[in-house]
């Protein structure tokens, strides 16, 4: 099994952003294992059986999440979010069985166009985020086993969060 | 029309409880000046809520919270008993307590050093002889809120020394939030912070009618019936003809509900399904309640409290104005007590699937929210119809009882608006 690189992370990591900065959402679901874990939580200090999290999708759920946003006719993402990226300070740790935890740093600028004068669009919003990942590689393949985003303003009152952060 | 000139201070005006056409002025979720009033006429004269016991265990613990724009603490002095004080210093006004919530035996004013206990006596400050002798302490507490009640762990303050009791106040409700309480067998829920908070730029009374509002869910959330598709849990069909049964019920006092039947059958309620599902659970449930209460117990309600609570399934939802065009929306997820913790496990995941500011419900409600706040500032029609159904409601034991999809709670709450409005 190959040693996952710093280069290596952050080739996936920028493959991911620009993913679901082109809503390539079914693509970006791809990139998940069966298993994963797809999580936000309002207090990462948790156990998320004991509290609530603003995400907390197994594979099924994020799915549902994807299918939703691709599928339906969603109204938060009707007129869609713009999003764009910016991963930074990536870190690798090698774990056991095939797997490495990544560790980065995401800055997402969000905005949803519109005509003028509608409340809650035309107004561009930051969320910077400290995002832990763990890899799994798998036929040949990086793939997410979690995913987990911890917004810094996580335990604040949020907007619509329904692109995906 | 000449409403907007002639309503300052005639707010009574801005509702017209007409029979045939019952309406709503739109300068009421878009004035400033009337929403200041507001704050004064309804969050510091009626009855508000302001969290659970559940949230204070043990003495020391506290929360801060906002009743309309007033700072107040909540918290439970070493007596066991929990008091409702408002967060400012006596000597020269700052806050005592900056975070929202957390552990501490006293609050000191980090100004001068004044130091309140939790039941907010003054028990001293920096170079206390500055004072004379016979400065008496016992006159600067922490000030309480004028009234509290602690009502089977739901906690109200009302921040107005008189005016209707707490009895009168929940009386034309107080049977729904029982039942809803009965699906926990000893009768009590606990909170499990922290709460899923969201924001909008829209008014607050927009999400006071939204959540027992029968009507919407068709439209609003056919992409959440869509995933329910998907998953296998409900066609579109079944969720759509589910949304049609039921009533809607406008209370006195402005509270309200949305109701789907109750039932004892595992596939027609969730509390029969649980039961049906957990022996323990059954069992326990069997000993507490009759059948018929059970029946009642395992309706779904969406129970609307006036002003700023609901008990949902899942929640406690605490409404938060924060300005004529901006509100905050907290839910608080409780646990049921004495149930299988699976039980408890599978609520959590599945009020995130629905709520919360990444749900697959919530963000399409906060949508429809900022649309009528974008919509509502045209003047080419100044009024909002409120009158779905009122060609068919009935009175019952003082309830107004509609369709489901009838605007019957809308009009509760305009009513107690208006009453509330008037006397401002």
């Amino acid at each position: 099994m190959p040693a996952l690189t710093v280069a290596d992370a952050e080739r996936f990591l920028f493959a991911e952003a620009r993913l679901l900065d082109e809503r390539r959402f079914e693509e970006w679901e791809a990139l998940f294992t069966e298993d994963a874990v797809y999580w936000l939580p309002i207090d990462p200090t948790l156990d998320p059986a004991q509290a609530v999290a603003i995400i907390y999708d197994d594979r099924k759920r994020l799915h549902e999440r994807v299918y939703r946003l691709t599928r339906t006719p969603v109204l938060d993402q009707n007129p869609p979010s713009r999003t764009l990226r910016l991963v930074s300070n990536v870190e690798v740790t090698p774990l056991a069985d095939g797997e490495a935890a990544v560790d980065c740093r995401q800055l997402i600028a969000e905005m949803r166009p519109g005509g003028p004068g509608q409340q809650g669009l035309n107004t561009p919003r930051l969320f910077p985020a400290h995002c832990h990942y763990r890899l799994r590689h798998l036929d040949g393949a990086w793939k997410i086993a979690l995913k987990k985003v911890v917004l810094l303003t996580a335990d604040e009152p949020q907007y619509n969060l329904s692109f995906i952060p | 029309m000449a409403v907007r000139e002639e309503a300052l201070g005639r707010y009574a005006e801005l509702v017209a409880d007409d029979p045939r056409e019952f309406r709503v002025h739109g300068s009421v979720y878009t004035d400033p000046a009337l929403f200041d009033v507001e704050m004064r006429a309804i969050f510091e004269r009626t009855w508000v809520y302001v969290g659970h016991e559940s949230e204070v265990p043990a003495p020391g613990d506290y929360k801060t919270v906002l009743v309309g724009t007033q700072p107040l603490i909540v918290t439970r002095h070493e007596d066991g008993r929990i008091y409702a004080l408002y967060n400012r210093c006596r000597h020269r006004g700052a806050v005592v307590c900056r975070q929202e919530r957390g552990h501490s035996n006293f609050f000191r004013c980090r100004y001068h050093n004044w130091v309140y206990a939790n039941n907010g006596d003054l028990i001293g400050m920096a170079q206390s002889t500055g004072y004379p002798d016979d400065f008496d302490r016992s006159r600067y507490g922490l000030v309480p809120a004028p009234r509290f009640e602690n009502y089977r762990g739901l906690l109200f303050v009302s921040l107005a020394a008189d005016g209707p009791s707490f009895d009168e106040h929940i009386a034309p409700v107080r049977r729904y939030i029982e039942y809803w309480l009965g699906r926990s067998p000893a009768e009590a829920v606990e909170v499990s912070l922290p709460p899923h908070r969201y924001e909008y730029p829209g008014n607050w009374k927009l999400q006071a009618e939204n959540g027992t509002d029968g009507y919407h869910g068709n439209y609003v959330h056919l992409s959440w019936q869509r995933v329910l598709a998907l998953a296998r849990e409900a066609t579109v069909e079944e969720s759509q003809h589910y949304r049609q049964s039921g009533s809607a019920r406008g209370l006195a006092g402005g509270h309200g509900l949305l109701e789907r039947p109750g039932s004892l059958n595992p596939n027609s309620s969730w509390t029969a399904r649980m039961m049906h599902r957990y022996p323990d659970y059954d069992a326990a449930m069997r000993r507490r309640f009759t059948d018929e209460e059970l029946v009642q117990i395992s309706a779904r309600r969406n129970i609307f409290v006036f002003p700023n609570l609901f008990l949902f399934e899942t929640h406690f939802r605490v409404i938060v104005p924060k300005a004529v065009d901006r509100t905050e929306v907290q839910l608080y997820v409780y646990a049921l007590r004495d149930v299988p913790d699976a039980i408890n496990q599978g609520r959590f995941r599945g009020h995130e699937r629905f709520f919360g500011p990444a749900g697959f419900g919530t963000p399409d409600d906060i949508e429809i929210f900022t649309e009528v706040q974008s919509g509502v500032r045209a003047r080419g029609e100044e009024w909002l119809l409120l009158n779905r159904g009122q060609h068919r409601e009935r009175i019952e034991n003082g309830e107004w009882v509609g369709h489901t999809t009838d605007e019957a709670p809308q009009r509760a709450l305009y009513r107690q608006w208006r009453r509330l409005m008037a006397e401002a």
